[in-house]
């Protein structure tokens, strides 16, 4: 009698205890484990972005200050300023390290796996891949030639695509520039957008390059519907 | 008697060995927490002077670039200044206002059964892409999304319920694209039979549009890549 009361009361007392702790664990929960990780990240970039822009802000200043100092090197600040402009608007050819990426079916026979006909290349595949190369600071981007600009389309075509209005076929050489190591690893990571174009029986080959031109966009320069906003317009 | 109080001697052991788990637990799971959200709070403060620190810079940037272009405005610098202000509006640095199509998109308001993926029901970045690519085949002058100018740069990276672009953006739902062109052909594009916006209906994403008249979209704040064209000394 003594004795079952005495184990009774301390299973009583030990799950008491037992419950007390994991309301407490439960309500202590900790911040998940990546968020530290995913700040850093942010940090990491917000840092880098500043020091580009830093430059940019430098060297804004040194031709305001040219320009302060007479007007017969006007001209010429301008033109500076426009060549800079052109460059960033993928109007000049642009050479420097970066990865070549060819993208091409395989013959119908040697896929495997998977209806052969529906795992051909589509726009969507282009779409996600040079998304990923943008991603991982790609400066330039051109496809069979085609220089990709802020209002490029890569649109579906059948068994094609076309970007800036020209028909490309396949395969696709896709080049861009930028980091090598990066770029390339940003395409091969595990699990990535190489992976499942593998996956789906289309050839996938990246090669980082030490060197690699990407063309100038070529099509008429029109804006038919967008005008520069004036000051004192603005909202 | 004697019985009675070894009970109450049993139980009050037993309650204090509960308490005294409890709070051992309490202690280890808040020890973990402190350092975890000590970290978490350091990083939060850089990051947030550093946004602040690049907010900064950026307004300095976009002083300079109004100044520069004030310097434009003389007449004998009138072809120049036409050109400055095309390519500018290809590269983003310049704001533009013009007729188009303000498009918004949210995640999926569909009720999941039990067993459902619910991340096939989300908004990804291949959606917001495909928006984009259709804007711009159908002759999208000049883009943004949540008042972010999309340049021949600009990624789209899906973070959870966020959209990370130009680098450091985050933007939160609800996106609204907004492009400048033809607004009849930019809405159709989108909303034909079979087209993108269908295709985002089926998985429940809210995809709604509106015609404008006048779309104001700002310039893109970055810094513009120079760092592989710098006048044509690197490149």
């Amino acid at each position: 009698m003594k004795k079952t009361m005495y184990i009774s009361l301390l299973l009583a007392g030990c799950v008491l205890g037992i419950m007390l702790a994991l309301q407490f664990r439960s309500s202590t929960s900790s911040v998940p484990h990546d968020r530290p990780q995913e700040l850093t990240q942010e940090l990491k970039q917000l840092e880098q972005d500043y020091q580009i822009l830093q430059a940019e802000a430098a060297d804004l200043e040194n031709s305001l200050k040219q320009l302060e100092q007479g007007s017969s090197q006007t001209y010429e600040v301008l033109q500076n300023e426009l060549q800079k402009l052109r460059f960033a608007a993928g109007l000049e050819e642009v050479t420097g390290p970066g990865v070549e990426v060819v993208m091409d079916n395989m013959p119908e026979k040697e896929r495997s796996g998977y209806d052969p006909s529906v795992f051909s290349i589509t726009y969507e595949d282009i779409l996600r891949l040079v998304n990923e190369l943008r991603a991982a600071g790609a400066k330039a981007i051109s496809i069979n030639g085609q220089r990709l600009v802020a209002t490029s389309e890569i649109r579906n075509a059948g068994k094609f695509i076309d970007v800036n209005l020209t028909r490309l076929t396949t395969p696709y050489t896709i080049k861009a520039i930028g980091d090598p190591e990066k770029l390339a690893s940003s395409l091969n990571i595990k699990g990535g957008i190489v992976d499942t174009l593998k996956e789906w029986s289309i050839s996938v080959t990246v090669t980082p390059k030490e060197e690699i031109t990407v063309p100038a966009y070529t099509n008429p320069l029109d804006f038919y519907y967008a005008k520069p906003l004036k000051e004192g317009e603005d909202e | 008697m004697k019985i009675k109080g070894y009970h109450w001697a049993i139980g009050l052991v037993a309650v204090l060995l509960g308490i005294m788990l409890a709070v051992q637990f309490q202690m280890n799971s808040s020890l973990q927490k402190n350092l975890s959200s000590e970290r978490t709070e350091k990083l939060t403060q850089q990051i947030e002077q550093k946004k602040m620190a690049l907010e900064k810079l950026q307004a300095r940037v976009e002083e300079m670039r109004q100044k520069l272009d004030e310097a434009t405005a003389r007449p004998e610098l009138g072809r120049l200044k036409v050109q400055l202000d095309k390519v500018g509006i290809m590269a983003g640095t310049v704001p533009v206002v013009g007729p188009g199509i303000e498009v918004t998109l949210n995640d999926s308001n569909v009720a999941l059964q039990p067993g459902q993926n619910p991340n096939l029901y989300v908004l990804h970045d291949e959606d917001v892409l495909k928006v984009l690519n259709e804007l711009k085949a159908a002759g999208a002058e000049a883009l943004a999304i949540n008042d972010q100018r999309l340049i021949a740069t600009s990624e789209i990276r899906c973070i959870g319920p966020t959209i990370l672009t130009n680098g450091n953006k985050r933007l939160a739902a609800p996106f609204v694209i907004t492009a400048i062109g033809n607004p009849d052909t930019l809405y159709n594009a989108l909303f034909m039979k079979g087209g993108v916006a269908e295709q985002l209906k089926d998985w429940g994403i809210q995809v709604s549009a509106s015609k404008m008249n006048e779309v104001i979209i700002s310039a893109y704040s970055g810094a513009i890549s120079y760092e592989y064209g710098n006048g044509g000394d690197k490149a």
